[in-house]
């Protein structure tokens, strides 16, 4: 049972200019870590930020959860965004905020503007907060501004974020193009112990196709907005991924 | 204590800590409060003639004589408005070289000696800023006698300050990986200055010289006061006379001629940013 639907996707960001995703069509079921592989440019940028329109897409359908996205006006939208966590490639965090305040923005989409004007989260939302953080293993950089934290650190400041929603799906844009080898499949290992435990489906733009293979149980692969894959991981290969990857060199 | 205790203490210490922090921030509130009501009744409250000022009527009634248009001082404005315009051109172009050095010496990573240089630039900047345009008028009025030439000597003495400040600080905030690049590839320090700090601050030089040209177009406009030429002399002679609609006809042409310059900086830093 397909959770998330996309259906014949196009996008151009002005008129004249041009078409950035071609008519681009999956899906992806509750239990899935799905990936979206392609060279730089290809769209996947793109196309993860249609899911939460934070682009707008010029045509086709997106069913999220029985919704119709596209159809949705601006206060649905916030109901809809608020419901998706998103993590992304510099973690866009408030350097100026503490680790505390970062992760308690996670809860905005949950609070009125005068909550948020004078920060009166609840107890509940501080008490979450701390444990998002303990799980994500920052319990002692609580205090702390955010622009204290190593790489890592800040990534997974931005997971809590994401956790604070109670996302029901989780958006991760590169979530590892900013971090070393190494700590870049900590924080991939992280986000999947997290989404089985949270029973939350991903989708993942990510430009890594070890990472890819290693993590993420379908793939699909983009090329100057076309989808040239489309399967379970296991049917990836070597040569299709030469074909996806053959117009890097532009 | 279990995991779920330790939270529950960790949260009650984050609560107290950040209502502490409220409290604070409340008492910053009060205190800004508490200044601004004393200011008010200062100079406000105590120093204005309540008697002279009279009924709501009566203050209507002073506002209502600067209702009007004088249609035939309006057509005599082209020149003192094209005055003006030029004084602040003028102006600003003179500020712009009278600002190389004063950026040179200004910016710490590349001021020639910093002990000295540098709190020259920045003594040169302040100063600039801290005297007022009609103060400078003055001074130059004193100086070079009435006309526009006071004027746009005075701007451009006045336009140092600003220019020169966000230059400077933008050449100390700049990337430093070209410069590093540029001194690898065996560069001189005025390669370095012309390749790799330049065209990074360029940008933030041009808009800031055609914000300072748009500002001078104010100002020029009312330099006029203190016999600098422009429409400020011609505002300055309706006043005197009492004519009031002349007054307002003058105000209205200043503010096309500033709505001109807000349109025609917004299309310059269009084109070259």
């Amino acid at each position: 049972m397909s959770i998330l639907s996309v259906k014949d996707l196009k996008v151009r960001y002005s008129a004249s200019g041009p078409e950035i995703l071609k008519g681009i069509s999956f899906e992806v079921e509750a239990d899935d870590f799905f990936a979206v592989i392609g060279p730089s440019g290809s769209g996947k940028s793109t196309l993860i930020r249609c899911i939460n329109r934070l682009v707008e897409p010029k045509a086709g359908e997106i069913m999220l959860y029985g919704a119709d996205v596209l159809a949705l006006n601006s206060w649905g939208l916030r109901r809809l965004r608020r419901d998706i966590g998103m993590i992304f490639q510099e973690f866009n965090l408030v350097d100026r905020m503490s680790v505390m305040d970062n992760v308690l923005s996670g809860r905005l989409g949950y609070v009125s503007n005068f909550t948020a004007l004078f920060r009166l989260f609840s107890k509940e939302d501080i008490t979450r907060a701390l444990s998002v953080l303990d799980r994500v293993g920052l319990s002692d950089h609580v205090d702390k501004r955010a622009d204290e934290l190593s790489g890592g650190q800040r990534q997974r400041v931005g997971i809590a974020r994401a956790l604070m929603q109670d996302p029901k799906l989780l958006l991760l844009d590169e979530p590892t193009s900013s971090l070393d080898p190494k700590i870049s499949r900590e924080v991939m290992g992280l986000i999947m112990e997290i989404a089985k435990e949270y029973k939350v489906p991903v989708l993942c733009n990510i430009h890594d196709v070890q990472l890819a293979m290693e993590f993420c149980n379908k793939i699909i692969g983009l090329q100057d907005g076309i989808k040239m894959f489309d399967g379970p991981t296991s049917k990836m290969n070597a040569k299709k991924l030469d074909e996806i990857y053959a117009m890097e060199v532009l | 204590m279990t995991a779920a205790e330790a939270i529950a203490s960790e949260a009650d210490r984050i609560i107290a800590a950040r209502s502490k922090a409220k409290f604070a921030h409340s008492l910053i509130y009060i205190v800004v409060l508490a200044v601004a009501i004393w200011c008010i009744k200062t100079t406000i409250i105590d120093d204005t003639d309540w008697a002279r000022l009279g009924s709501v009527a009566n203050v209507l009634e002073s506002i209502g004589e600067f209702l009007g248009v004088d249609w035939g001082l309006a057509a005599t404005l082209w020149e003192p408005a094209l005055e003006t315009i030029m004084v602040a051109t003028l102006g600003t172009l003179l500020g712009v070289v009278v600002c190389v050095p004063a950026i040179w010496f200004g910016a710490l990573n590349i001021t020639p000696y910093a002990p000295v240089t540098y709190p020259l630039a920045r003594l040169m900047m302040t100063l600039s800023r801290s005297i007022h345009e009609i103060v400078w008028g003055l001074f130059f009025v004193a100086a070079v006698g009435l006309g526009a030439l006071a004027g746009v000597l005075a701007l451009a003495v006045r336009s140092v300050g600003f220019i020169a400040k966000m230059t400077a600080e933008a050449i100390e905030d700049l990337d430093q990986n070209p410069v590093e690049a540029i001194r690898a590839v065996g560069g001189s320090e005025f390669q370095v200055f012309i390749y790799a700090i330049l065209p990074q601050v360029l940008p933030t030089m041009i808009g800031v010289i055609i914000f300072e040209w748009e500002i001078n177009i104010r100002r020029s406009s009312i330099l006029g006061l203190v016999g600098a030429g422009g429409l400020g002399l011609v505002f300055f002679r309706q006043l005197n006379t009492f004519n009031y609609p002349g007054v307002t006809t003058t105000i209205l042409a200043v503010l096309i001629l500033i709505l001109f310059g807000e349109v025609v900086s917004y299309y310059v830093r269009k084109a070259i940013i």
